[in-house]
C-alpha cells in the first residue's frame, strides 16, 4: 500500500512499468541506466546504456553465459540501476518462414501468454516464440527459441542480481528493423524482389523475396571461427536462385568490421547494398 | 521507424502492474499544490503566531508603562485631592467668617431707646466660623425686645439655635447660637 502510494506520489505509476514487453527499452527506462547482453554460444558481449541513453561501455567475454555471468556479475550489476538489463540470445532458435498464422492487434501478447491459439499445431511447448508478418501476404517470420535457453537465461542473470527487462533474439530483430526499414522508406515502391542477408555475432539469416512474396528463409545461429564458409553457404543458393538485378540488402550488427568486409567482398559482386550502421544491434534493442 | 517494437519472449510475469491513465497525474499535482498550499499557510501562520506574540509583549510593556503612569497620576490626583480638600476647608471657613458688626447693628437697632444693652457679647467658634454665640444683657427691657433682637439677626441670614432667656427683674439674658444659612 506505502509503495502504491509512493508510485503515485513519485508519478512512477504513471511511467511504464520496466516489464512491461509493450514499451520500447528506450521509454520504459529514460534516465536510467541499464544494460544490453548479447548470448551467444562461445562468448557474451555487451554494452552499458547511461542515463542520457546514450552507450557507454562495451565488453566481451569468452565463455558460456554461466560462467561469464560469475566472473562479471558485479561489473555488469554496476552499469544498470535496479538491475534492468535486455538480453539477445543468438543462439539455440530457428527463424522459419509460415503461412496463414493468425494476426490479431493484440499479437504479441498472445505469442508470450498463450502460443498455442497463434500458432495451432505448429505450437511446442518446448519453445519460445516471436513473429513478424508479411504486411501484404499471408506469409510469417517465426523465431522459435529453445525455452530451456531462455529459462537458463533467466536464471543464470538472476543469480547474478539482474532483471532481464526484456529476452530476445538480436538476428531476429535486425530481420525485423531491416525489413521495417525497406518497406517503409520505399513506401508503395518497395521492390517486390530482394534478398535480405543479417548477421549478428556469428549468426546469420537470409531471405528471399520475389514477386512480393516471402519464397526462402535460412538462418543459422552459432557459427564459430570458420563462420564465413557456413555463412557463404547459406547465402549462395539464395543468390543464385534470384533472378538477375534483384537487389541484395546486407545488415549486420556493425561490430566485427572485418567479418562485414569480407562478406561485403562477396556480396559486392550482386551489388549489395549496405545497411549496416555502427552499434547497430545495440540501438535496436536500445532504442525499440 | 520509431513504431518498431523488438520482440520479447521472456518469462511472462503476472504481477505486473500496468501503468495508471495520464489523467490520474492530476491526483499527485493535486496532492503537491495542497501540500504546498498547507505549507504556505503554516508558515504564513507561523509567522502570524510570531508577529502576534510580537505584538502581545509590545501590548503589555505599553500597559505596564501605562498602570505606572496612572500609579504617578494617581498619587499626583490623590496629593491634589488633599490639597483640594484642605483648600475647600479653608474656602469654607473662609467663607463662613461672616462679618459682625451688621448683627451688633440689628441688635442695636432692635432695642428701643429706654432699653439698655449692658452687654453685647458675640463669640465665633474657632472651627466652625459660620457658629457665633451671642449673649445679649438688657436692662429695663422686656420679651418682646428679645423677639425684636432675634427677627432682626433672622433677616440678616442668620438663624438662631438654641435660643435661650433668663430674667431677673429688669435684667433679660438672651443666649442663642447664630448659624449663618447659605441662601
Amino acid at each position: 500500500m506505502l509503495d502504491d502510494i509512493k508510485s503515485v506520489l513519485t508519478f512512477a505509476a504513471f511511467r511504464p512499468d520496466a516489464d512491461d514487453p509493450e514499451v520500447p527499452w528506450a521509454t520504459r527506462f529514460l534516465g536510467r541506466k541499464t544494460l544490453l547482453l548479447n548470448v551467444n554460444r562461445s562468448h557474451v558481449s555487451w554494452r552499458s546504456i547511461n542515463r542520457r541513453g546514450k552507450f557507454d561501455k562495451a565488453g566481451f567475454h569468452e565463455g558460456d553465459l554461466a560462467d561469464v555471468a560469475a566472473q562479471r556479475g558485479e561489473e555488469w550489476r554496476a552499469m544498470t540501476e535496479g538491475g534492468w538489463c535486455c538480453v539477445s540470445i543468438n543462439n539455440r532458435f530457428i527463424i522459419s518462414l509460415e503461412t496463414g498464422l493468425m494476426r490479431a492487434d493484440n499479437l504479441n501478447h498472445l505469442m508470450r501468454t498463450n502460443p498455442r491459439t497463434v500458432l495451432g499445431p505448429k505450437y511446442d511447448r518446448g519453445k519460445r516464440y516471436a513473429i513478424y508478418h508479411h504486411t501484404e501476404t499471408t506469409a510469417s517470420m517465426l523465431l522459435a527459441c529453445e525455452d530451456s535457453m531462455v529459462k537458463v537465461t533467466e536464471d543464470v542473470l538472476r543469480g547474478v542480481g539482474l532483471k532481464p527487462g526484456r529476452i530476445c533474439c538480436g538476428l531476429f530483430a535486425m530481420l525485423e528493423y531491416a525489413l521495417k526499414g525497406i518497406y517503409d522508406s520505399n513506401r508503395g515502391q518497395a521492390p517486390s524482389s530482394f534478398l535480405l542477408i543479417a548477421a549478428c555475432e556469428g549468426s546469420i539469416g537470409a531471405l528471399a523475396q520475389q514477386d512480393g512474396q516471402w519464397r526462402d528463409l535460412r538462418c543459422r545461429s552459432g557459427l564459430g571461427p570458420d563462420g564465413m564458409d557456413t555463412a557463404l553457404q547459406i547465402i549462395s543458393p539464395l543468390v543464385a536462385k534470384a533472378p538477375p538485378g534483384t537487389p541484395v540488402f546486407f545488415v549486420s550488427d556493425g561490430q566485427d568490421p572485418t567479418f562485414r568486409k569480407t562478406l561485403m567482398e562477396q556480396l559486392e559482386r550482386v551489388e549489395a547494398r549496405d545497411l549496416t550502421q555502427d552499434d547497430l544491434v545495440w540501438k535496436i534493442l536500445g532504442e525499440h | 521507424m520509431s513504431q518498431y517494437l523488438c520482440h520479447d519472449f521472456k518469462t511472462p510475469r503476472t504481477d505486473m502492474s500496468r501503468r495508471l491513465p495520464g489523467s490520474m497525474r492530476v491526483v499527485p499535482i493535486f496532492f503537491y499544490a495542497v501540500a504546498l498550499a498547507t505549507a504556505f499557510f503554516v508558515f504564513n501562520d507561523m509567522r502570524a503566531l510570531q508577529q502576534a506574540e510580537q505584538d502581545r509583549l509590545a501590548a503589555i510593556a505599553r500597559k505596564d508603562e501605562y498602570i505606572a503612569a496612572k500609579t504617578t497620576l494617581d498619587s499626583e490626583k490623590t496629593t491634589i485631592d488633599a490639597e483640594l480638600f484642605r483648600a475647600e476647608a479653608v474656602a469654607k471657613w473662609v467663607e463662613g467668617t461672616r462679618v459682625l458688626q451688621p448683627i451688633t447693628v440689628a441688635i442695636a437697632r432692635a432695642v428701643p431707646l429706654e432699653t439698655n444693652i449692658t452687654e453685647l457679647n458675640l463669640e465665633r467658634s474657632a472651627d466652625l466660623p459660620a457658629q457665633v454665640s451671642m449673649l445679649v444683657r438688657l436692662n429695663n427691657s422686656t420679651l418682646a425686645e428679645v423677639a425684636k433682637i432675634e427677627s432682626s439677626v433672622n433677616r440678616l441670614h442668620y438663624r438662631s439655635f438654641s435660643p435661650s432667656q433668663a430674667k431677673q427683674g429688669d435684667l433679660i439674658e438672651f443666649r442663642s447660637m447664630l448659624v449663618w444659612q447659605e441662601h
